[in-house]
């Protein structure tokens, strides 16, 4: 059976400062299902991730979400729908419970100690300070506080890239859970082992251009 | 204490300029380079000083309370340019400044006018014009200066709370009370120590003028006061304006980097 689209992109382009950092990118990310974009440094990937929340406007070509462009949607609404969790975790509170509830204050304790076991914090006491968290830690707490604004499409920027291999290894087994969920995830990654493992569909970026999709056992750059 | 100024005549000043020269001798002997700086600033002091006296006597004569208002306008216009300055990273600064230095201005001016405290002549509105227009000035510099600074340094935290679908103005909100803070601790620290490490400028110029210090603080008093809420309201304009101003319609935040 044929996945619903999320996500359609219809000769997309981003010029900024004179540089195309996108160009003519048409394809589509299916709903429920895990998307990696992958391709070297400097080859659109986050800026693409960051056309999906609205962070970018595209210059040329429409994205659509749900068939309705994505710029006909309430921004603040769009973006609790399609949340983004960046590569270095910032954290915004001083205490656990503060962070989840940084977008929710309404969350019950009993709701916030539900998403730390959902990112695998699951005896995180709520007044911990978050300054005293690990790398990985701390990436987990944000991706709990993502998920508390209850996203159907989680955007990840390489989310393990600044921690080291234990904390990654954390995170990793957090974003496999979550895959199996109900969630579209759309992932940025440049460990190719991890896109193999996890991913759905690939798409290959390359100066700015969709050089390549499909399975991840059948594009050509993971082979 | 009768009134008796004790005001330099033209050849007083002329004698003064004896300690321009004191200046440029020590500047000379240290080696600072600064001969030349040293005598240019007093030559623009004193070309610039003779032309607003003479400007001010024609005010004080001839302009009335409107005139009066239209210096302190224009007075306004150039601290926005000042204050503007400090920033050029920030999107539309301008018309921020303007907006923020005016708004202290005309608040704390119109309250005193309209509750009778100080006298509606040019010789009064033009002078404490010119302290509140000072002040102002310094708040909104200050609180527009942090603010790009905010946008730049902690631009994955404000990204991070826009990305949880919050507004600017929510994201921005704990960093807005930061920089309004940060701009209104110069005025808060020279209430606070006002007469103990300095005597003020107004008060200073009363007693100058004779009038006895118990009366010249009544001035001050009303200056300071006067200062606190100039500065805590362009602060806080500024600030609100330089949030709209930092978001396009679409929440995003603009890239600001500050000048090298």
């Amino acid at each position: 059976m044929a996945l619903a689209e999320a996500f359609s992109f219809d000769d997309v382009a981003l010029v900024k400062d004179g540089h195309r950092i996108l160009d003519g990118v048409s394809d589509h990310i299916h709903k429920g299902a895990t998307t990696a974009i992958i391709g070297t440094s400097g080859s659109g990937k986050s800026t693409f991730l960051r056309l999906l929340n609205r962070f970018e406007e595209p210059t040329e070509g429409k994205i659509r979400l749900d068939g309705r462009p994505l710029d006909s949607y309430d921004v603040h609404a769009l973006r609790r729908r399609v949340s983004l969790v960046a590569q270095r975790p910032t954290m915004l509170t001083p205490s656990v419970g503060q962070e989840v509830r940084v977008a929710c204050p309404t969350l019950s304790d009993a709701e916030v100690l539900q998403l730390l076991k959902r990112v695998a914090l699951p005896d995180m006491a709520l007044d911990r300070a978050t300054s005293t968290l690990s790398g990985g830690e701390q990436q987990r707490l944000a991706l709990a506080r993502s998920l508390a604004v209850g996203p159907e499409v989680l955007l990840l920027d390489e989310p393990t890239s600044a921690l080291d291999e234990h904390s990654a290894a954390a995170v990793d087994a957090v974003i496999r859970s979550l895959v199996t969920e109900d969630l579209t995830v759309v992932l940025v990654s440049h460990d190719l082992d991890r896109v193999v493992e996890l991913a759905d569909k690939v798409l290959v970026l390359e100066n700015g251009r969709l050089v390549e999709r499909g399975g991840p056992r059948d594009v050509r750059y993971l082979r | 204490m009768n009134p008796s100024p004790q005001i330099p005549d033209w050849l007083g000043v002329a004698a003064s300029v004896l300690l321009v020269g004191i200046a440029v001798v020590a500047s000379s002997w240290a080696r600072l380079g600064l001969t030349r700086d040293l005598v240019w600033a007093a030559l623009r002091a004193f070309v610039q000083l003779l032309a607003v006296g003479a400007l001010l006597t024609i005010l004080f004569d001839r302009a009335g309370l409107l005139g009066a208002l239209a210096w302190v306008t224009g007075m306004v216009v150039i601290a926005g340019f000042v204050a503007a300055g400090r920033s050029p990273e920030l999107p539309r600064r301008r018309p921020t400044a303007w907006v923020g230095v005016g708004a202290g201005v005309a608040t704390t001016l119109g309250v005193l006018l309209v509750l009778g405290v100080i006298e509606p002549t040019p010789s009064v509105v033009v002078p404490v014009g010119g302290m509140v227009v000072s002040g102002s000035m310094t708040a909104t510099n200050l609180t527009m200066r942090r603010l790009a600074d905010i946008a730049h340094q902690q631009r994955p935290d404000i990204e991070a709370r826009l990305a949880l679908g919050m507004t600017g103005g929510e994201a921005m909100t704990p960093h807005l009370r930061q920089g309004v803070k940060t701009a209104l601790l110069p005025a808060i620290d020279s209430t606070k120590v006002v007469g103990l490490i300095a005597l003020p400028g107004a008060m200073t110029g009363l007693i100058l003028a004779g009038v006895e210090p118990i009366v010249a603080i009544r001035y001050q008093i009303v200056v300071m006061y006067m200062l606190l809420a100039a500065a805590a309201v362009s602060a806080i304009v500024a600030a609100h304006l330089t949030r709209r101003a930092l978001f396009d319609d679409a929440d995003r935040l603009y890239r600001v980097t500050p000048p090298a």
